[in-house]
């Protein structure tokens, strides 16, 4: 059975394409066969850590959700230059990053049935043993389809008020859409708090497991968006945390 | 932020949407949308025009859940499908014995279009023959051909929840055309079985055949009778309750033409075709589908739409008399709770 597994924030800026990408490949990597919808059609960005240029990605999300492509092909292989090999794979559909096409979507919208009916279309037509959505930050009809079609939820948060916050908004929408699993990833930590305490209490608070805990990283800043963390460094702490959580997707 | 109100509406039509049961509808959808067979019907120019590819399947539960899938906005005439709701209105009208005396409910076995009367009573076979459906029809009441029109109109609106309008080309033709049931309505006025205003009757007649539908409404209008004549989303009361049972039975005996008695069998769900495309089948207490797609079998009945239904009867138990477990169960596909149809 394939596994849909959406990553989710409700504030921007708190890592989510950059987490989505790392998990993806780490899964990948271990023979899978994974693909990743970038569903922030306002502001996406994905497209860049997988060094996917937007000249040669003629068809995306976008053309998908006017009818004038199916969405296996608007699925790129972003795998082969990682080196995922064997039975892994990994795609990519990237959304569209002409000012012309996010306005259209904006402006027209779009039947959020097409995006159902996509998701499982690509799953079927690639094979998909694991489907990654990266999301819009906050609250949208994307969101909420793609809650509410996952096996597991991601969210991710800064150890910060107004993330808390938003993250218990966005529990409480999550839990109305029945999800069945639901995972917390720490993002941004200070080198200065206790990591520990951190988790247990984040635990408490919301009665969800903390799948992951990723340090402020100024390796991770170096990099910014211009590759795959995990690919660049699979030694470094950070690229094992991105195993455990993997690993709870997985194997749970 | 939004209240818990707008906060389950939204939820719930967003899981309408990623319901397994939908899924299940896209499937099906994507299966029999490859199929080719059937011709759409051509008799009148404007039934030609529709294109073959069109197919919507929607259902609606009897407590106003909507699944839709494929081409649940494109209208076409509802056909023969209003004859089942039309002899409702009679009964309304004239009450039970009354309108069996002018019209049998005893399927016939011939085209819909035969010209025969019961040879001892002189009463056609049953509603939804041609015949029949034109001596319920002339039982309409109003104080003339407009208000006899206008509440047949009303009462398609209290089943779908919205207004219709008439395809005045395809009424055009059909009365330009219309001989056969010309000579049938004489031969009725003839026995007594109609009155005498024929030319009002039959304009009536084509009339209710050119009502503008989608499969939505044809949905709308089955669960309506599935939930005892109650719009499950409007919760308008469309059919007095007494006489639901009068419409679904000759529904299953004689809605699917000469087809009626191998679908009361195979299927086992009361169903009305028409030549415009359209099915509607009626599972009592659960649910109300209707479809779309215009290429017909040699009996006149949807290509796609009977498929349609034979593969819920059969996925869900929904034969009358299925007393077997199904291989699904409906609710839980519904609900989504347990059900993973990745």
């Amino acid at each position: 059975m394939p596994k849909v597994v959406s990553i989710h924030s409700y504030r921007g800026g708190t890592g989510k394409s950059n987490f989505t990408a790392n998990l993806a490949t780490t899964i990948a990597l271990q023979g899978n066969r994974v693909g990743i919808v970038d569903t922030d059609v306002p502001s996406p960005g994905i497209h860049n850590l997988f060094s996917l240029e937007p000249e040669h990605t003629h068809k995306t999300l976008n053309n998908y959700l006017w009818g004038e492509t199916s969405i296996e092909d608007a699925a790129y292989d972003v795998g082969e230059k990682l080196g995922v090999a064997g039975d892994g794979q990994l795609y990519l559909v990237p959304s569209s990053v002409k000012a012309d096409d996010i306005a259209r979507i904006l402006k027209d919208g779009y039947d959020v049935r097409l995006m159902n009916d996509g998701f499982r279309r690509l799953v079927k037509a690639l094979n998909l043993d694991y489907l990654f959505i990266d999301t819009h930050p906050g609250l949208s009809k994307e969101t909420f389809l793609s809650i509410a079609i996952s096996h597991v939820l991601i969210l991710i948060l800064r150890p910060d008020k107004q993330d808390y916050q938003g993250t218990a908004v966005t529990m409480d929408v999550a839990r109305q859409l029945k999800v069945r699993k639901m995972l917390l990833a720490i993002n941004k930590v200070y080198s200065s708090l206790n990591v520990d305490a951190l988790k247990q209490k984040v635990e408490e608070t919301y009665g969800e497991a903390v799948a992951g805990l990723f340090p402020l990283s100024e390796d991770i800043v170096q990099l910014a968006s211009e590759g795959v963390f995990c690919v660049n460094y699979p030694e470094h702490p950070i690229s094992q945390e991105f195993r455990n959580v993997a690993q709870q997707i997985v194997g749970g | 932020m939004a209240d818990i109100g707008d906060l389950q509406s939204l939820a719930s039509s967003i899981t309408a949407v990623t319901s397994p049961f939908r899924n299940y509808l896209t499937e099906l959808h994507g299966q029999f949308q490859a199929i080719n067979d059937g011709d759409v019907a051509d008799y009148i120019p404007e039934l030609a025009l529709a294109k073959p590819e069109w197919f919507g399947i929607c259902v609606v539960t009897s407590d106003g859940q909507v699944f839709e899938v494929g081409d649940c906005d494109q209208l076409f005439t509802i056909q023969s499908i209003s004859k089942a709701f039309v002899f409702g209105l009679a009964l309304e009208d004239h009450g039970r014995d009354y309108v069996n005396s002018k019209v049998s409910v005893e399927p016939t076995g011939e085209a819909f279009n035969a010209i025969v009367l019961d040879e001892v009573t002189n009463r056609p076979y049953n509603p939804m023959v041609n015949a029949g459906a034109i001596a319920t029809t002339d039982l309409i009441q109003g104080s003339s051909s407009t208000e006899r029109l206008k509440r047949m109109l009303d009462m398609f609106k209290r089943y779908t929840g919205r207004d219709h309008d008439i395809n005045v080309p395809v009424f055009l033709s059909e009365k330009a055309t219309g001989y056969r049931n010309r000579a049938m309505s004489y031969l009725m006025l003839n026995f007594g079985m109609v009155g005498d205003k024929i030319d009002e009757t039959l304009d009536l007649y084509f009339q209710q055949c050119s009502i503008m539908v989608n499969a939505r409404d044809l949905a709308m209008m089955s669960a309506t009778l599935a939930n005892g004549g109650i719009n499950p989303v409007t919760k308008e009361r469309a059919i007095d309750e007494r006489y639901v049972q009068d419409v679904v039975s000759v529904m299953l005996t004689c809605g699917m033409y000469d087809a009626s008695g191998e679908w009361a069998y195979r299927v086992g769900m009361p169903a009305k075709s028409g030549v415009g495309g359209g099915i509607l089948a009626v599972v009592p207490n659960q649910l109300g589908i209707g479809t779309f797609s215009p290429p017909l079998d040699a009996k006149g009945n949807s290509v796609r739409g009977i498929k349609v239904c034979e593969a819920l009867a059969k996925d869900f138990g929904l034969h009358l008399f299925n007393a077997a477990k199904p291989e699904r169960e409906l609710q839980a596909w519904i609900d989504g709770n347990d059900v993973d149809s990745w």
